[in-house]
């Protein structure tokens, strides 16, 4: 049977939350982004509200991706990068997305890729990339600020072939 | 130069939760700033009331009782005299002046003033006066209820020439 739900973008809202534009910064702008790549505040020296990639505090998720094949032909096309910007979702929201670790931490340095295994009711928080994931990366790396208990929601739905491999999440930003 | 134009003292780039509460005697008579923090309150009365936060949230005040953009209109001390507040809860981007600038130790301890270096990205709670603060003040004045895990938000801008020593807080309350 064919997915119920038209899954066309990275990131697709079925309950929207707060938006608002940000500045992202050089990085990003150059780099690009995933629609649902979680971000975070940085400072600037100019008074503006500036984003850079999550490493696992957040401000939020980019909602859109800097360069999806949804917006090829029409005027969105590379409009966020070229003006440095991006529209973050924040607040309570219900999203499916593609932008979440598909593998475990452990195994992405070295080693055979081990599946993350999802469930629904798992709390979620933003990887050392800005994905979403239920592995706290801060504890597994070292990080000093470990652990990270920056937690942002809840799974709804595991990715699976009926999902189209998509996440479901409730969002609590 | 600031390119935002700030004359009040709380700021609002995105718009939560708002509604009408009633204040204690206390805040009606003492006023307050904009952003100041506030905590229910009981009362004889079938109200809504609320009074100063002491490190406890029902939200923040949006305006304050005296400022001076209210100067020569017909808010004048209205919420004074009429003995209400307009508290914001839920999601909103701002920038305010009603933060705490010196360290808990330092003001308290007699000695000189140390300025708290806030960062972007780091969770605030309030203050034991209702200030937004990255301390948790609770703790060192041996209150019940400590530590201080009531986190209302997130840093977006610290305060800088630039943004005329405002501080830029995503809340989440």
């Amino acid at each position: 049977m064919p997915p119920e739900q038209f899954r066309t973008r990275d990131c697709v809202i079925l309950l929207k939350g707060d938006a608002y534009p940000v500045t992202v910064d050089p990085v990003m702008a150059s780099g690009g982004w995933k629609g649902g790549q979680g971000v975070q505040w940085v400072a600037s020296d100019k008074d503006e509200f500036l984003v850079t990639y999550s490493d696992g505090l957040y401000a939020g998720f980019a909602l859109w991706g800097s360069n999806e094949s949804s917006d090829e032909f029409t005027a969105m096309t590379r409009n966020q990068p070229s003006y440095q910007f991006a529209t973050v979702g924040a607040g309570g929201w219900i999203i499916m997305t593609t932008s979440f670790e598909q593998y475990t931490y452990a195994s992405r340095q070295a080693g055979p890729l081990v599946p993350i295994v999802y469930n629904a009711s798992d709390r979620l928080v933003f990887s050392l990339r800005g994905y979403w994931t239920k592995e706290d990366e801060w504890t597994l790396s070292g990080d000093p600020r470990a652990p990270n208990g920056y937690f942002i929601g809840f799974v709804i739905q595991p990715p699976s072939t009926a999902t189209q491999q998509y996440m479901t999440i409730q969002v609590s930003i | 130069m600031t390119e935002i134009f700030r004359t009040r003292d709380c700021v609002v780039f995105f718009k939560g939760d708002a509604y009408a509460v009633a204040v204690s005697p206390q805040m009606q008579q003492n006023g307050w700033a904009g952003g100041q923090a506030v905590m229910w309150d009981d009362s004889p009365l079938d109200e809504f009331r609320v009074t100063y936060s002491d490190g406890l949230y029902g939200g923040f005040f949006l305006w304050g009782s005296d400022e001076s953009s209210d100067q020569y209109v017909s808010f004048f001390k209205n919420q004074i005299a009429y003995g209400f507040g307009v508290l914001c809860l839920g999601g909103w981007l701002i920038s305010t002046t009603t933060y705490e600038k010196y360290t808990y130790a330092s003001r308290t301890g007699g000695g000189p003033l140390v300025p708290i270096v806030y960062t972007e990205g780091v969770r605030v709670r309030f203050s034991l006066r209702g200030y937004f603060t990255t301390e948790d003040e609770w703790t060192p004045s041996g209150h019940a209820g400590a530590p201080n895990n009531f986190y209302v938000g997130s840093i977006t801008q610290s305060p800088k020439a630039s943004n005329s020593f405002y501080l830029g807080i995503q809340t989440a309350i």
